[in-house]
């Protein structure tokens, strides 16, 4: 019992980063219609900014957070106007190899920068943990997790009740009406899309601490991250919360009673599930374009 | 966009001595590849060749179903792995039998996998088919890994070296693989002359369109995956005997994967030679990048930054790209055929072959051709069709009028299975189609054109028109399209709706008034015995419309009927009998026109005020280049 | 229409031609302007510089430049000066035949040395066996390799992966009832090195007695251990082997002390190994009493050990090498030893015949092969004690004892 208690703290803790680092993804889709493969690197990307502040300046990483979200939401607002605004009338397929394109340069920028070997961020509490019962919670985990949902909520709060959020929703409900009432959509996408990849980036600051990583870390994380928005409905921020705490409970539930080296196919098996099943996830609606009748 | 067109449209304007250049220039290189090996023993480029090769192979199967279908697969690699795989295996099971055995089985099982893989994607499209190819291909990638009894797991499988003489060492996989990859140019080059082909284009083009014009989507997809990766398996069957060594995390790769994408992509995507040239251009570059520029975090450089700047600049490819510049080179300065005049029409006698004629008794009621019984269809709380009801009789042009949003063009799309109905029941000549798909709807003749044209874009008139599938059978799906009497019948159908002009533009080129006559043409294709026409007079000028009336009229007097949905009244009233009125999405009303243009109810809720309004609308013309 | 799509059709097989022409004037070129010279002996390696392998892959890369450095000062090999071809190939296997094939056909190179990695090994010892070259290689453990009847293919290290623990699990079943653990876990990589391994430990523990609590593989890019860590817990083994490269050694060995819970004695191949690196990643409190099997230690008095410390010291300015690095210069001098003694690099088959029947002595000590090329001596093991990386086992080299027990500061 303690182990089945001790299985599900520890997949909850995982799947309230998974919530935040998905919720990215899945706006950018819900707005965009960009499935934006690159959203693994960017999450690479936060967690060698965040061991770069570490190492240099001492400075948590957690805390640097605060400092690691505005460059990469920066970086993610220029890469939408260079790249990815002129081919924003393209077939989706097309901006799904632009960001797969993005992703290679982005591992090997940070290959060049950081080197290819495997990093690790070790703040003083990393290896200690608080004790309940017989059951233990990794104080990074703990902190990692409680910021991500500070993090979620902060993203949450802009998207309804800012005059910001309404424009996006506005933007992903109907573009071209979004436009007769004054709302740029171009420059809604662009505030998009750097905040998908500010949600990625603190989601890396946040991993970092957790796990080692490298450069080509990435693929890991995009395989998960898109079995996490396809299940949860491709465009849908609480489909991606709720099947990211789905998706980190099957992982651990598949590490610990079936085997480690299945916990890998779960994300490729739970997307051929769903898109053979329910091709608009839990709570997705179902896209023209997405889904044919057969 | 489609090579064949370019080609057809270039040929037509500039002279044959070219072709000879291009002969020989293609002989000497041909001969050339076939004897590298015999002149230069250099193991460095022929290993290069040999993987150029492999993604040449993997790249043209990928142009059936990236280039043609527009199914965007990033799993290509996985048919690589899959193929090394099956040789792999056999190969450490059966040491006495020889290894090059195995390879068309490798073909066999790339084949069947794709088959499964075809059946599972049939509902995905666009992100959702990339996503579930990726997936496809780490899933396979963990089976092997676990799959320990089979596949070695981790430690991967070693094969036998190679018993012939070192001399020749690698000639055996060379040969072989040019074999294969003029195989797969072959299969790929037949594909894209059949029905199949133009299938295959068309779904790319406009899926849902493609199914009202009886292409049965789920069939030639999954033969399109299947064309796409048999070969494939069977160069990866080589490919890992090359190696001799062949384990999960090479084998499915995804950057093998990519190099397929990368070569397509650089190439020409829905070009015939374009992935050749892609890889023979991506594979050297790689090793380039490899060997002189540091290996390992360039080459990422160079593969991402190649396939941004690919996506961005040059989205076509370096084919096409050639080709209109070519092109454009040749006929500056020189008008183009749309501003030519449309023709003043064929005979339809002349089109007795191709249509069949029903001859009727005037004496007997007709019978009902279509019957559509308590149609319902809500989008959220919104009830488009709410119980509808009418009956079509067998030879009639029957009208269905009714106002803005009344339902007219929901019901057509219920009709013909474009949007699925929530309830209620659809009979065509007395069967029962409502549970049927598109396509099958258009195999019992049911043909339909819709309120704004949706041809295929990208594709030819006659293309357009030879893409319609009258009826499914696997024979068929192996007819050549471009030439022959597929052709033929074609053209005899466009010089009939005046269009023969027109039969090597680009669909895209035409102004909107002969997109309608080129989608009556494809319809008329299908040799339907009931016509949708949802607003044949809308947005063009007077004289076309004099024109379309006059040829529904014909077509009808040949034993067509028809259902129509037009705005314009004078258009209407004149032609149909009987007209069905729909309001709020049921029948209102249903009559011959004098009835109608009486009846209280319709006159109140309907024609009072829009029936002048729509008269006038109709008299000024809309279009003037046409 | 058909002669019209056919004529742009050759059009592009034209292209493609020119491009074939373009590689045959490559071809000839290099091939008459190669390498060759008379004065200088080409050594060719392709190593994962970079990706999954990159640590041990620079680590390789060092000892080989080492010994360059070192043959170099002495007067070179068989009276040339020795010139090192390294390429990279990214961890990644079409990369690494295209390597070796271009070491061989591009770069002229006269003699091969070995790759990191089993995986890696593989394909490239076969295109070495196809071109008839010797290849000694540093790091390729795995019974496969040697299963497959090469003549050329040769491992510079004492035992193959399924040995190496073997001295450490005879240690084990010879301690006192009261300090021998009852029961052990064996989380294991899926890889071709860690699990034949912690396999051939298992069976010897197995057969002592000893019993199984867990046993479990996992995937070369898991990075959450907690769940692993979870059910070891409530297993509750004395002792934990653990089939590790690197990151997955750090990985698991931090989940465990985050958990609260760790094993009364914990083996992990490789990941010790990794001296400095190591002690980073963990915290130099929590090694103490880990023990792993090596090849190499920096303390031994092997001939030529002192020279190759002093120079790589000089060169990379840390005081320890890395057991890789020392592999790969145990290869280089197993190869040297082979050209030496038969004088000539003409005939490589005869360097092979060579080796097989000669015993070499190297930094790890005297080296022999069988007729498949698999090494015929015993590993080391050592155990981290007061910070330092000694060798414990077996007692006839250990530079220390071995102590019963894992002590991490952080529990």
């Amino acid at each position: 019992m303690t182990e089945f208690i001790q299985t599900l703290v520890l997949s909850l803790l995982v799947g309230g980063i998974y919530a935040l680092v998905a919720s990215g993804l899945t706006l950018i889709f819900g707005v965009m219609r960009v499935i934006n493969i690159a959203h693994g690197a960017f999450l690479i990307l936060g967690a060698f900014i965040a061991y770069t502040w570490w190492n240099q300046l001492g400075l948590d990483p957690l805390v640097g957070v605060v400092i690691t979200t505005p460059i990469v939401f920066g970086l993610g607002w220029l890469i939408y106007r260079l790249l990815v605004r002129p081919i924003r009338h393209a077939p989706m397929s097309s901006t799904v190899l632009l960001t797969f394109g993005l992703a290679l340069v982005t591992e090997g920028v940070m290959g060049v920068i950081w080197g290819n070997d495997s990093t690790s961020i070790n703040p003083s509490y990393v290896d200690q943990s608080f004790h309940v019962g017989g059951v233990f919670l990794p104080k990074a985990q703990v902190y990692g997790g409680a910021l991500a949902v500070v993090v979620l909520v902060v993203l949450w709060l802009i998207l309804t009740k800012t005059w910001l959020g309404r424009a996006i929703r506005a933007a992903a409900a109907n573009p071209a009406s979004a436009e007769l009432v004054g709302i740029k959509v171009t420059s809604v996408a662009a505030v998009v899309f750097g905040l998908g990849l500010a949600a990625a980036g603190a989601g890396g600051a946040i991993t970092g601490v957790l796990y080692p990583f490298l450069p080509g870390s990435h693929y890991l994380w995009i395989a998960r991250l898109l079995a996490i928005v396809v299940l949860g409905g491709l465009g849908s921020i609480e489909g991606a919360v709720i099947s990211a705490m789905i998706f980190g409970l099957a992982e651990t539930v598949t590490a610990v009673y079936i085997s480690p080296a299945w916990a890998t196919a779960v994300p490729y098996a739970i997307v051929f599930a769903v898109l053979l099943i329910r091709p608009q996830g839990l709570l997705g609606t179902r896209l023209r374009d997405d889904a044919v009748a057969t | 966009m489609n090579a064949t067109t370019a080609e057809e449209s270039a040929g037509h304007r500039s002279g044959f001595d070219l072709i000879w250049v291009g002969r020989l220039i293609a002989v000497v290189a041909g001969a050339l590849l076939l004897l590298y090996p015999v002149l230069s023993d250099n193991l460095y480029y022929q290993n290069m060749i040999i993987l150029s090769l492999v993604f040449a192979i993997a790249a043209s199967g990928l142009s059936i179903i990236t280039g043609l279908a527009g199914y965007v697969s990033l799993g290509q690699g996985a048919f690589i792995g899959l193929g090394g795989y099956t040789v792999g295996i056999l190969a450490t099971r059966h040491p006495d039998t020889s290894v090059w055995l195995w390879v068309p089985l490798a073909g066999v099982t790339a084949a069947a996998v794709a088959l499964i893989l075809g059946f599972v994607a049939l509902r995905a499209r666009g992100p959702s088919f990339v996503i579930i190819t990726v997936a496809f291909l780490f899933l396979v990638q963990v089976i092997a890994i676990n799959w320990r009894s089979l596949t070695g797991g981790t430690e991967g499988l070693s094969l036998p070296i190679p018993t012939w003489s070192r001399d020749i060492a690698n000639w055996p996989f060379y040969y072989t693989l040019v074999g294969i990859l003029a195989l797969q140019l072959l299969l790929t080059w037949w594909i894209r002359r059949t029905k199949l082909g133009t299938g295959l284009v068309a779904i790319r083009e406009d899926e849902t369109k493609a199914a009202t014009v009886g292409i049965n989507l789920p069939v030639e997809k999954i033969i399109a995956f299947v064309a796409s990766s048999v070969l494939v398996g069977m160069a990866g069957g080589v490919y890992g005997y090359y190696l001799t060594f062949i384990d999960p995390r090479g084998m499915f790769n995804i950057l093998l994967s990519v190099e397929t994408m990368l070569a397509l992509l650089v190439g020409g995507k829905a070009t015939l030679w374009g992935p050749v040239l892609g890889a023979f251009i991506v594979e050297p570059l790689n090793e380039y990048a490899n060997n002189n520029l540091g290996g390992g975090n360039t080459r990422l450089l160079l593969f991402g930054g190649l396939l941004i700047a690919i996506v961005l600049f040059l989205p076509q490819g370096v084919l096409p790209a050639v080709e209109s510049l070519v092109n454009w080179v040749r006929t500056r300065g020189k008008a183009g055929l749309v501003g030519a005049r449309i023709g003043t029409g064929g005979s339809l006698s002349a089109l007795t072959e191709r249509l069949s004629l029903v001859e009727r008794d005037p004496a007997v009621d007709p019978p009902p051709l279509l019957e559509v019984k308590d149609l319902h269809k809500a989008f959220g709380g919104l009830k488009a069709v709410d119980g509808a009801s009418l009956v079509v009789p067998e030879g009639s042009i029957t009208g269905l009028i009714g106002p803005n949003g009344s339902g007219k063009t929901t019901l057509f799309n219920l009709i013909d299975h474009t949007i699925h109905a929530d309830s209620g029941e659809i009979w065509l000549a007395g069967e029962r189609i409502d549970r049927l798909s598109s396509w099958s709807r258009a195999h019992r003749g049911l043909g339909r054109t819709f309120q704004i044209t949706r041809l295929f874009r990208e594709m030819t008139v006659l293309e357009n028109v030879v893409a319609a599938q009258r009826s499914f059978s696997w024979g068929q799906l192996g007819r050549i399209a471009v030439s022959g009497a597929e052709a033929r019948a074609a053209e005899d159908l466009l010089e009939y709706v005046g269009m023969r002009a027109f039969r090597d533009q680009k669909a895209r080129a035409l102004s909107y008034g002969q997109q309608k006559l080129v989608e009556l043409a494809q319809v008329l294709m299908l040799d339907p015995r009931l016509i949708l026409l949802d607003e044949p007079a809308g947005g063009i000028n007077p004289v076309l419309i004099d024109r379309m009336s006059e040829m529904i009229r014909e077509l009808n007097s040949y034993g067509k009927t028809f259902l129509i949905v037009e705005h314009n009244m004078p258009f209407v009233l004149g032609l149909c009998d009987p007209v069905h009125v729909l309001g709020r999405g049921r029948t209102m009303a249903s009559g011959t026109p004098a009835e109608i243009q009486k009846d209280p109810a319709v006159v109140d809720a309907y024609l009072g005020d829009d029936f002048v309004l729509e008269s006038a609308d109709a008299a000024a013309p809309q279009e003037a280049s046409s | 229409m058909s002669h019209v799509s056919i004529r742009h059709g050759w059009k592009a097989v034209a292209l493609a031609g020119v491009m074939s022409l373009g590689l045959a004037a490559c071809g000839g070129g290099s091939s008459s302007g190669g390498s060759g010279s008379s004065d200088t002996l080409s050594i060719g390696a392709s190593l994962p510089l970079t990706g999954d392998f990159s640590e041990p892959g620079s680590a390789a890369k060092q000892g080989y430049q080492v010994w360059q450095q070192l043959v170099n000062a002495n007067g070179g090999l068989l009276g040339k000066q020795v010139k090192l071809v390294i390429k990279d190939d990214a961890s990644n296997q079409n990369t690494i035949v295209s390597d070796y094939n271009a070491l061989i056909s591009q770069d002229n190179v006269d003699m091969l040395l070995g790759t990191f990695s089993s995986l890696l090994n593989l394909p490239a010892s076969s295109v070495a066996e196809k071109n008839q070259m010797l290849y000694v290689e540093p790091a390729g453990g795995s019974p496969d390799m040697f299963n497959r009847g090469y003549k050329y293919l040769f491992f510079a290290q004492q035992a193959t992966a399924d040995k190496q623990g073997l001295v450490f699990a005879d240690w084990v079943k010879s301690l006192p009832p009261s300090q021998r653990p009852k029961t052990a876990a064996y989380p294991t990589l899926d890889d071709p090195f860690a699990a034949p391994n912690v396999d051939g430990i298992r069976q010897v523990l197995e057969a002592a007695g000893i019993k199984t609590v867990y046993k479990t593989t996992y995937a070369i890019d898991t990075k959450n251990f907690d769940s692993i860590v979870a059910a070891m817990k409530s297993a509750n083994p004395d002792l934990v082997v653990h089939g590790a490269t690197f990151e997955d050694g750090v990985g698991l060995t931090r989940a465990m002390l985050k958990s609260g819970w760790t094993p009364k004695m914990f083996y992990e191949t490789s990941t010790p190994s990794f001296a400095d690196q190591y002690t980073k990643a963990v915290g130099a409190g929590n090694t103490e009493g880990v023990m792993y099997a090596v090849s190499y230690s920096p303390e031994t008095d092997t001939p030529g050990n002192k020279e190759f410390v002093a120079e790589y010291k000089k060169m990379f300015h840390t005081a320890i090498p890395p057991e890789d690095a020392a592999d790969a210069y145990a290869a280089a001098q197993v190869m040297q030893a082979a050209v030496e003694a038969v004088g000539s690099i003409d005939d490589q088959l005869k360097l092979a015949d060579w080796l097989r029947s000669h015993t070499v002595d190297t930094i790890l000590g005297p080296l022999s092969w069988d007729d498949t090329g698999a090494p015929q001596g015993q590993f080391l093991i050592g155990q981290w004690l007061n910070g330092t990386a000694e060798i414990v086992l077996p007692p006839n080299v250990a530079t220390a004892k071995p102590e019963v027990g894992w002590h991490p500061s952080g529990s």
